[in-house]
Parts: structure tokens; C-alpha cells; sequence
């Protein structure tokens, strides 16, 4: 059984339809890229998912069981965790009082400080900055905040939404070094992307979505050949 | 001079207490809850109409009501209109708020109700070698304690974290797995009760209760919370302090001319609002770097 299945959806805001028949499915402990230009549909794909949009129709099984129509707080806690677009930290907050919010979505509190002491391995900059605020930290130090605010919830898949926005290469071959030890702890990765070739060589297999529709699956194997690469991204007209 | 500076003290932990209950509902629902007049109100009239009963006795059957009341409103009106729009909500509060005061008229009258709340605290003591009166002292004493109890749960608690959390992007809280019902039913509970603890204070000192009895106190709190800034809980008590420690100076240093003193309130909120747009707590999200 796979552990993420969506089905035919079809999505939007209101009036206006943005995704039409999303079709796709992911493995415990893999990784999957979705890229496109602004504007496809990716983040209202990842909005949908994790609930803040209820789908018009079409099916999303996490494990299994339909989440379609639940709330993202629910749907946190069957082990679904989405790293929204911007960060969105608490930058008000102390580091600290941060990772404490993502402890709320956790079944298992008993654990709460391994999991506590297990994020701060990963990501050893948040324990020399516990006490800062979150707002004062750099924008790769919140990129990194955001995902261990996310796994702190010992999520079963983790959703990101442009990881990349706004940080340097070497801050965001740090990131996808430590989403690449995230994957090989069990935790499936959903990244969504606008810069293709990041994500394309990290994902076991991506998405090309335009139009609000996947227009083609690639592997990292796929991606070496830029030409194709660039049809599939653009549409075979370009 | 010390029952001027006790008075303003008082009122401006009054006015703190009603900012801080608006500021927490604001905080999880973006909501400038108009009705909150109405639940100071409902404690002051339970607490005339018990009177006969012990004052705790009393004081518990208020707080319980009010905060019922509060809860009522989110379950039966907000919680059905939520993401209709900011402009929705208000309109539908301030709707709620005359209704709830026709209600009033109805079952209290429209004329005043009135009796005599702990009349021991109008009683004076010396204090520095000056008299003042007890329920400015008390006042006081509860007003701190109550801000150092609502402070404990506002800034050392895991309800108090996800409230201040939700204040500033309750989206984001949700997908943290804060749930959003039992969050927003909770900030409602828990401003119902202050709002029982503002009626329980200004009824000691002022026991005419009419249907728009907290009309007056919950506009100026709403000042105060867009002054302290709007999106803080402690910029909402904060403000809230300042516009009751204000009003309160310009009552007694202004003498004949008192009656300007709401002219000269807004004038300063006025001057704080041009010097901090985002009010007087909003230094924290400037800093935060992109």
C-alpha cells in the first residue's frame, strides 16, 4: 500500500479551478519532486493535501484512509506535515517556543524531548540560537527552523513548499543534505519546487506539472538529458 | 496624590483586563468582538441580582455565565461565519451586541438595576498619610493578580503558547496541529471570564447597571489594544493600561475641564498611532529579518 495516494483531484478557490485530475502516489521512504513555472498549481496542490483547501472532488489516502475533507490539525496528526512556502516561523517566538508548537501535532508526548533532543542533532544551529528570537535568525537558519518544527511532529511524509525561496546555493546544499537524512530515517519527502534541476537529481521521481495538470514523470536519470528536461517543463512548443 | 495615582493605577488595570480579553479573541479569530461589552454587562447585572448571596457565591455564578455566554456566542454565531470575511464578523458582532442589549432591556428593564456590591469597600483607610478607599486598593490587588495569573498561562503554558501563537498566523498554527475549536472556544471561555472580573470591579464602584453598561470600557479597551498593538496580548493589556491610566490622570488633574478629557485621550492615542502605526508592541515583527 502506498503511503500517499491522491487520486483524479480536482481543486481551486471558489469559482476558479486550479487543479484538474492530480493523479500520483509515493512510498514509505522515498521522495518526490513536483516543479512547474509560477502559477501551475503546486502550492494549491500542497494546500489541498494537508486540508486548508477542501477539494472539489477526487480522492487523498494517507495509509490508506481517505484524509480528504479533514482538518490540517487532524491531518497533522495522522502523520502529515507541511513546511508552508515563506517559512511562515513564528518570529515573535523564542527558537525554542517554536519547536514546542510542532510538538502539538505529536501522538506520542512521552517522546516529546527525544524528539526535542533528536531535531537539535540534525539541525545543531537551533540549540546555539535556542533562546533567540526566530524572526533575528538568518533565512537559512529559519528554512532550517521551519523543517524541524515540522519533523518534530514525527510526521510519516513531509510536505516543503519552495524550500529554496530566498536562500544562497551552499545554505540550500545544506537544507537538501539534511532532508536527504530525514529520507533515509524512514520519512517520505514531498518537495515542491519552481527551480527544476534541484529538484529533479534529489527526488527519486518528479512531477512536471502545467496547467494545473502533471504533464510529465521524470527520474533523476530523465533529468541528465537536459533537452527533455526542458519540454517536459515547458511543453514541447519551447 | 496617592488615590489619584491608586485610581489611575486601578482603572488602568481595569481597562487592561477588558483589553487583554478582547486581545485574546482577536488573537485566534481576527475578530473585534463588539459583544464583549455585553458579556461585562451580564456580569454586572448577575451580580446586583444575586446580591442577597455571599459575594464569592455571587462573583463564581457571574463568571460561570459569562464565560458560558462567551462560548455560546462562538458556537452558536462566529464559529458558523468563520472565513466569511473580517468585515462579516464585525458586523455580526456589532449586530450580536445590540441584540444581547435589547435582550438585557427585556428581561433587567430599561432603567437602571441597582444595589449595593461589598459596600465595605467603600469604605477609607490611611495609606502614606493619605485616605483612600478600600475598592481602589482592592482593585488594584486584583487586577495585578489576575494579569500575573493571565500572564503565567499566557507566557508558560502549552494553551498559552498556541493563543500566542495563533495571534500571529493562526494558519500556520493550524498546520502545527493546534486545533483550531478548541483553541478559539478556550480564548473565548477565557475572555468571558475577564470580562466577568471587569464588571465585578467597575459594578463595586459604579452598581447603576443598564443594558450598555460596558459599552463605554469596551471602546476604550479596544483603544487600548489598537494602541498597545493589535496582534500582542501583552501590547493588548499594555494599551489597555495606558488608555485607563490616562483617562484616569486627565479626570483629576484636568478639575472643571474633565469633560475635554476624552478629547485629549484621543489626541494622545492619536500621536502614539502616528509615532508606532503598528502600535506601541509592534518593535518585534520590525525586527524580523527576511
Amino acid at each position: 500500500m502506498s503511503l500517499l495516494e491522491i487520486n483524479d483531484l480536482y481543486s481551486g478557490y471558489g469559482k476558479v479551478e486550479v487543479l484538474f485530475g492530480i493523479s500520483f502516489k509515493i512510498e514509505p521512504g522515498k521522495s518526490l519532486g513536483i516543479v512547474g513555472p509560477n502559477g501551475v498549481g503546486k502550492s494549491t496542490l500542497l494546500k489541498t493535501i494537508v486540508g486548508e483547501i477542501q477539494p472539489k472532488s477526487g480522492s487523498i489516502k494517507l495509509g490508506g484512509t481517505e484524509i480528504k475533507g479533514k482538518n490540517p490539525e487532524d491531518i497533522v496528526r495522522l502523520g502529515l506535515c507541511l513546511v508552508p512556502e515563506g517559512r511562515q516561523i513564528f518570529g515573535g517566538l523564542s527558537v525554542t517556543e517554536n519547536l514546542q508548537l510542532g510538538l502539538t501535532g505529536r501522538k506520542d508526548k512521552s517522546t516529546s524531548k527525544k524528539a526535542l533532543d533528536k531535531v537539535k542533532e540534525i539541525f545543531p544551529v537551533l540549540t546555539s540560537h535556542a533562546k533567540h528570537q526566530a524572526g533575528m535568525l538568518s533565512g537559512g537558519q529559519q528554512q532550517q527552523l521551519a523543517i524541524a518544527r515540522a519533523i518534530i511532529a514525527d510526521p510519516r511524509i513531509l510536505l516543503l513548499d519552495e524550500p529554496s525561496l530566498g536562500l544562497s546555493p551552499t545554505v540550500i546544499k545544506d537544507v537538501f543534505d539534511q532532508l536527504k537524512s530525514i529520507i533515509s530515517n524512514g520519512t517520505s519527502v514531498v518537495i515542491v519546487e519552481q527551480r527544476a534541476h534541484l529538484v529533479t537529481s534529489f527526488a527519486d521521481e518528479t512531477l512536471i506539472m502545467r496547467n494545473g495538470k502533471i504533464q510529465a514523470r521524470i527520474t533523476p536519470e530523465d533529468a541528465k538529458d537536459e533537452l527533455k528536461l526542458k519540454h517536459a517543463y515547458f511543453g514541447s512548443d519551447n | 496624590m496617592v488615590q489619584a495615582i491608586l485610581d489611575a493605577i486601578s482603572l488602568g488595570g481595569t481597562y487592561a483586563l477588558a483589553a487583554l480579553g478582547l486581545g485574546l479573541v482577536f488573537g485566534v479569530m481576527r475578530l473585534v468582538n463588539f459583544a464583549h461589552a455585553e458579556l461585562i454587562t451580564i456580569s454586572a447585572y448577575i451580580l446586583v441580582v444575586t446580591n442577597d448571596l455571599p459575594l464569592i457565591v455571587s462573583f463564581i455564578i457571574a463568571a460561570v455565565v459569562t464565560a458560558l455566554l462567551a462560548v455560546a456566542m462562538e458556537l452558536l454565531i462566529y464559529r458558523r461565519l468563520r472565513g466569511t470575511g473580517p468585515a462579516i464578523m464585525l458586523i455580526a458582532s456589532f449586530g450580536l451586541s445590540v441584540l444581547l442589549q435589547r435582550v438585557y432591556e427585556l428581561i433587567f428593564g430599561a432603567l437602571p438595576k441597582s444595589a449595593a456590591i461589598a459596600p465595605w469597600m467603600s469604605g477609607e483607610v490611611k495609606v502614606a498619610g493619605a485616605s483612600v478607599t478600600i475598592s481602589s486598593i482592592a482593585t488594584v490587588v486584583i487586577t495585578v493578580v489576575i494579569l500575573l495569573i493571565a500572564g503565567y498561562l499566557i507566557e508558560r503554558t502549552s494553551l498559552g503558547l498556541q493563543l500566542r501563537a495563533a495571534a500571529i498566523d493562526f494558519k500556520t498554527a493550524r498546520l502545527l496541529g493546534v486545533r483550531s475549536n478548541r483553541l478559539i472556544a478556550s480564548a473565548f471561555a477565557m475572555s468571558g471570564v475577564l470580562a466577568a472580573i471587569v464588571g465585578f470591579i467597575v459594578v463595586v464602584e459604579n452598581p447603576q447597571v443598564s443594558p450598555m453598561y460596558g459599552v463605554n470600557i469596551t471602546i476604550l479597551a479596544l483603544v487600548g489594544i489598537v494602541i498597545g498593538g493589535i496582534s500582542s496580548l501583552r501590547g493588548s493589556a499594555l494599551g489597555g493600561f495606558i488608555v485607563g491610566v490616562i483617562l484616569s490622570l486627565l479626570n483629576t488633574f484636568l478639575g472643571n475641564a474633565r469633560v475635554y478629557a476624552y478629547s485629549w485621550l484621543f489626541l494622545l492615542v492619536l500621536i502614539i498611532l502616528l509615532v508606532r502605526p503598528g502600535g506601541i508592541m509592534s518593535k518585534a515583527n520590525e525586527m524580523e529579518r527576511v
